[in-house]
């Protein structure tokens, strides 16, 4: 663990990779500032410091490093299969020897032979070796190609399963990777909301400023409100180490960056509708991230149905 | 103490007074028997330290970091043994005592107000200023031998039982606003005063009017210096906006809880349910973060709406799932489980009112976080 000086060490350092990329990619300058043996000493610095600011500056890291941790090296040779857009499930269903895959992927997927799918079954969750060979894989661009991903689907003839059940692992994967993109929501959030607070501040109409009028001081405080909201549940499930506080704060993440991305939209207006503005790539961003992991419409309901199933609470955050 | 052999040792201590601390279930119907069990709690904290805790020796108190204050309230409420809006009041009224009254006053008074041996209010509001404090018109006027008080006071929790009252006036000149404003300390048996409880929709009558005709005040019961009102005012903001949220929070939990536990299979939306979750989880983590900074002596400010906006829109949002979870209950029951519901649903109505409306937490947003700059 760092302490608080060598994480504020840590910050500018990554702050700094961030300003000056110089044509290397941001893979080689995070190896170049030994981001990777931060991860390993303490995921959580390491993944909200990069995430965070990543998230401020659209920028994209490689969600792989932050899922495969939980898997031992063994078990991946190669990256993981992610859900599809919207769900937090395994993205392979086995039935007897036969497994379908539907998922996602980035772009380092297509740099291994190798991929592993976290395949459902009544068994629990396994983890299977697929080669690449076996796979359709179609890049996506869509709403936002510098994101990368891939499509993945297959259906494969598989060996009946192992019996070895990787539930708890797929399930911490899926909660640390919850967590960075909450942190990546967070950041591209805040900057929409100070992309739009700059603009309300110096545009004048009617010889005011628009920041002067009620209607859209009311939008910003919201999405401030929003923004801080996310940021303390964040916080707090890293404390809980839980993967129910993981999709609790990615549910609360995914929402806080939809809300504030349609208030600064419209604070923003006409400038932030055109190309130019840098407006419209946080939103997008932040439109994909939300369904990466588990959109927050399909998290809130599942927390939902939890709590409800369960009749009862999980304890409070310790004061 | 620290807070975590605070809450172990007040854990074991609950655990076994429990059952002597709890009501009559048929009080808490009653406005005289949420103020019983009030006086009953308190006493017991009191007397076995508990409450003592958290506040400075000079008025009292124990010592000891806020924290074990934010904890003990946060027991209390979720063992259903006081009602977290009456409960709190303290965590406002004490702090404005400790920091601004003439040091004898203080460690005459606040021990009574901690042990439950008096019931105190505060006058804040007005006919004419509900969020625009600083219009204030009841007036003191220097006589050479006391204050004397004429005007009027609205929305006075707890009047009606009030011994005494923190009552900000106007001593300056009418348009003088922030800086003409002085804090008193008054005895509500005081000749002149009138006392109004207001009847309003959840039921009980909490809230009051309050009338004052050339009511005396004498001098050292002045709070802080004379027309430097505004600035215990805006001191005691953060106290309001923090530990007594904590306590809010805790509250809130409890009924969550209880409507999971009640509602009938199919009646709570799952969706919405998680949406509640979501904002008490967040809720709770900004304000735990709030009690700490407090902890550690950082002074709080504008921020602090931020807490405020969300501890008030979750408690809508909660009670919101009420109607269609239990509507025969709501609408219907006589029972005292009904009941509550009944008025807790209503009184929720209010949280983005009382203690700051909502357009105003979010107007000190814009202005004082985000920076907006004026708003005309």
């Amino acid at each position: 663990m760092m302490d608080e000086h060598e994480r504020d060490l840590f910050e500018r350092t990554i702050r700094s990779m961030f300003d000056s990329l110089a044509g290397r990619t941001l893979e080689e300058s995070l190896r170049v500032a030994g981001w990777h043996e931060a991860l390993s000493a303490d995921p959580r610095t390491a993944i909200s410091v990069l995430f965070e600011l990543a998230g401020e500056r659209n920028a994209n890291p490689s969600i792989d490093p932050v899922v495969t941790r939980a898997f031992s090296p063994d078990d991946l040779r190669g990256a993981l299969v992610l859900p599809p857009f919207g769900s937090c499930d395994a993205p392979a269903v086995r039935r007897d020897d036969v497994v379908v895959v539907r998922g996602l992927g980035t772009a380092q997927l297509l740099e291994g032979e190798w991929v592993a799918v976290a395949t459902r079954s009544d068994m629990g969750t396994e983890l299977l070796r697929v080669p690449m060979s076996q796979l359709d894989c179609r890049p996506i661009a869509g709403m936002d190609p510098g994101l990368g991903l891939i499509e993945v689907t297959a259906t494969l003839a598989m060996a009946p399963p192992t019996g070895d059940d990787t539930t708890d692992r797929w399930e911490g994967a899926l909660a640390l990777g919850q967590l960075a993109l909450s942190h990546q929501l967070v950041g591209a959030a805040r900057s929409m909301l100070w992309l739009a607070r700059d603009h309300a501040v110096e545009r004048v109409q009617f010889d005011r400023p628009i920041a002067s009028f009620q209607a859209v001081r009311l939008r910003l405080a919201d999405s401030l409100v929003t923004v801080e909201a996310a940021e303390a549940s964040l916080s707090a499930a890293w404390e809980v180490g839980s993967p129910f506080a993981a999709a609790v704060a990615k549910g609360v993440a995914g929402r806080s960056a939809r809300v504030v991305s349609r208030h600064a939209q419209q604070v923003l207006a006409g400038i932030g509708f055109t190309a130019e503005h840098p407006l419209h790539r946080f939103v997008k961003r932040t439109l994909v991230l939300d369904q990466l992991l588990g959109a927050s419409a399909t998290l809130t309901r599942s927390i939902g149905e939890q709590l409800v199933r369960a009749r009862e609470l999980p304890a409070p955050l310790a004061l | 103490m620290e807070l975590d052999e605070f809450r172990e040792s007040l854990d074991e201590w609950l655990a076994s007074h429990e059952g002597s601390l709890r009501a009559d279930p048929a009080d808490a119907d009653t406005l005289e028997g949420q103020l019983e069990q009030l006086t009953r709690v308190k006493r017991a904290t009191y007397d076995a330290g508990w409450m003592r805790w958290g506040w400075p020796e000079r008025v009292g108190g124990l010592g000891g970091p806020t924290l074990l204050r934010a904890y003990l309230g946060q027991a209390l409420t979720a063992r259903d043994l006081v009602e977290p809006g009456i409960y709190s009041m303290t965590e406002v009224l004490v702090p404005t005592m400790v920091d601004h009254a003439p040091p004898e006053l203080a460690a005459a008074f606040v021990p009574r107000l901690l042990r439950g041996d008096e019931t105190w209010c505060q006058g804040f509001s007005e006919p004419g200023t509900g969020s625009n404090l600083a219009a204030l018109t009841c007036r003191a006027t220097w006589t050479d031998r006391d204050w004397r008080v004429t005007g009027q006071k609205v929305w006075t929790s707890l009047a009606q039982y009030a011994q005494r009252c923190i009552l900000l006036t106007r001593t300056g000149p009418p348009e003088s606003r922030h800086t003409g404003i002085t804090a008193l300390f008054v005895d509500m048996d005081s000749p002149g005063i009138t006392v109004r409880p207001i009847e309003t929709m959840h039921g009980l009558p909490e809230f009051c009017e309050v009338f004052f005709d050339d009511v005396p005040v004498p001098l050292e019961r002045t709070l802080g210096e004379v027309d430097h009102g505004w600035s215990i005012a805006m001191d005691l903001l953060p106290f309001e906006r923090s530990t007594a949220l904590w306590h809010r929070g805790a509250f809130l939990r409890r009924r969550l809880e209880q409507l999971l536990a009640t509602a009938p299979a199919g009646a709570l939306d799952p969706l919405e349910v998680g949406e509640v979750y979501q904002a008490l989880f967040a809720f709770e983590a900004r304000s735990r973060a709030t009690q700490h900074r407090l902890g550690a002596g950082e002074r709080l400010g504008p921020e602090t709406s931020v807490d405020k906006i969300m501890v008030a829109t979750t408690e809508q949002a909660l009670f919101d799932l009420v109607p269609d979870a239990l509507p025969a209950e709501l609408l219907a029951g006589d029972d005292a489980v009904s009941e509550r519901w009944r008025t807790q649903y209503l009184y929720s109505r209010a949280a983005t009112i009382y203690g700051g409306t909502l357009e105003i937490q979010r107007n000190i947003l814009a202005r004082r976080v985000l920076e907006l700059g004026p708003d005309r």
